[in-house]
């Protein structure tokens, strides 16, 4: 067997069985489990959707008849809670019946079950089957990405970049830490554009994306805000440190050139930053992009190619 | 190809098809014969006492069990007759689960008979 783990963006695919029969949930998660997915084996309709709650599941093998909640409205609690969860997901469903139970498959499949296996089921149908769930999956993340990135530099978008900050801001108020937030403006970058034509103007973009990347720490976040102006979010980061992190990225556009297709460009950018210590209350996402942008302001007053942090 | 047909007829379980339904894997398939022994008794137990009571969704509920375990692993007389069980159920035929009944421990007693050879000779 493949020992080797299946992973999707970097995490092992998690693979939720719920089975109350002893012999198939031991054929399934030996099977599946040699397979390279990561197992949760749940043996009643309960402990299952629990599992499924705690764990990040992607894939789910449910059994119809099953204790406390049958395979079929576990189905339907699955695909609610996709659609409703705020950080949408995509849970891939298989539904385990007996051959005389065929004749329901429609109900299964109304319920939102994506497919089926008759059991007693062959070794070689149910790896086949879960292969195609993971390529599902994949699209689906595929597509889940997309939806969340610029087109140009491949940074969050803005919708995402709103999403993320929701996320840290709670995390942050949770684990009484610092919160940062840098705003940056490409200086002059309509002069760019207007001189060099737009295809410059991007390949600027992408080249300040791309050195941004190597100045910021693994769990930082860039984001593309709109027009020239990225986003960049901080976690635990106090304002010493956002200070620290601001003139990095400065220095990473101004101390050398951007070549694009029609010449070597100096480029220069102003940054306005803030951290969260500043607030005494509770704050939302808008506090920080505002914040941010007075900050941004104050750095262009100052004869651009400066960084400004709110204090 | 007789001497297959014969095995799936005399012998409790046809073991191409249950090692083919898990890739082959033998000892595999010793683990699981063993837990299949142990959940029979536990069920077989529960299974008396509901017939006992006349309570037709347990019986119907652990019927349909056995018919999932046995099916998985190709025992195939166990098979057809938790089947039967959880039909007894279903149409509230008392006669029914008893008759079954006492066939699913005739039969799950030649299991257990079929076992020291079947470890001796072909898991092994």
């Amino acid at each position: 067997m493949n020992k080797q783990k299946l992973t999707n963006k970097g995490d092992t695919i998690k693979v939720l069985i719920a089975e109350d029969n002893v012999v198939s949930a031991t054929i399934l998660q030996k099977s599946i489990g040699g397979w390279g997915y990561d197992v949760v084996v749940a043996r009643d309709g309960e402990k299952a959707w629990k599992a499924y709650k705690d764990k990040n599941v992607r894939l789910a093998v449910l059994d119809w008849m099953m204790p406390k909640i049958n395979g079929l409205d576990l189905c339907k609690k699955i695909r609610e809670n996709d659609h409703n969860a705020e950080n949408k997901q995509y849970t891939y469903v298989i539904l385990l019946t007996a051959k005389d139970q065929q004749k329901d498959l429609i109900k299964g499949f109304s319920a939102g079950a994506d497919d089926y296996i008759t059991k007693p089921f062959n070794h070689h149908e149910l790896k086949a089957r879960l292969k195609t769930g993971k390529r599902i999956i994949d699209l689906q993340r595929q597509l889940e990405e997309q939806a969340d990135r610029d087109g140009l530099t491949g940074l969050w978008n803005r919708k995402r970049m709103f999403k993320l900050l929701e996320k840290e801001i709670n995390r942050a108020q949770r684990e009484k830490q610092p919160l940062a937030t840098i705003m940056i403006d490409v200086d002059n970058f309509k002069r760019i554009n207007d001189t060099y034509g737009h295809h410059c103007g991007d390949a600027v973009l992408l080249e300040v994306s791309s050195r941004f990347q190597k100045c910021v720490r693994n769990y930082d976040e860039i984001c593309r805000y709109g027009g020239d102006e990225l986003f960049v979010i901080l976690p635990n980061c106090t304002m010493a440190m956002t200070q620290r992190i601001a003139e990095r990225l400065r220095q990473s556009i101004s101390e050398k050139k951007i070549h694009t297709d029609l010449d070597a460009l100096d480029v220069t950018i102003s940054l306005g930053g803030v951290s969260s210590e500043i607030f005494f209350s509770k704050f939302l996402p808008e506090t920080l992009v505002i914040a941010s942008d007075e900050a941004l302001l104050k750095a262009k007053s100052k004869g651009r190619n400066c960084a400004f942090i709110k204090n | 190809m007789s001497e297959l047909k014969d095995l799936n007829v005399t012998q409790p379980i046809d073991l191409p098809s249950a090692l083919e339904r898990i890739g082959g894997d033998e000892s595999l398939l010793q683990e699981l014969i063993n837990i299949y022994i142990e959940d029979f008794l536990e069920k077989n137990h529960l299974l008396r006492k509901a017939i006992e009571h006349r309570d037709f969704t347990t019986i119907r509920e652990i019927g349909h069990s056995l018919k999932g375990s046995s099916g998985n692993l190709s025992l195939i007389h166990l098979h057809e007759t938790s089947y039967q069980i959880e039909v007894a159920g279903k149409e509230e035929d008392i006669e029914r689960a008893r008759y079954h009944f006492q066939l699913l421990n005739q039969q799950f007693m030649k299991l257990k008979d079929f076992f020291p050879s079947l470890s001796h000779q072909t898991l092994e």
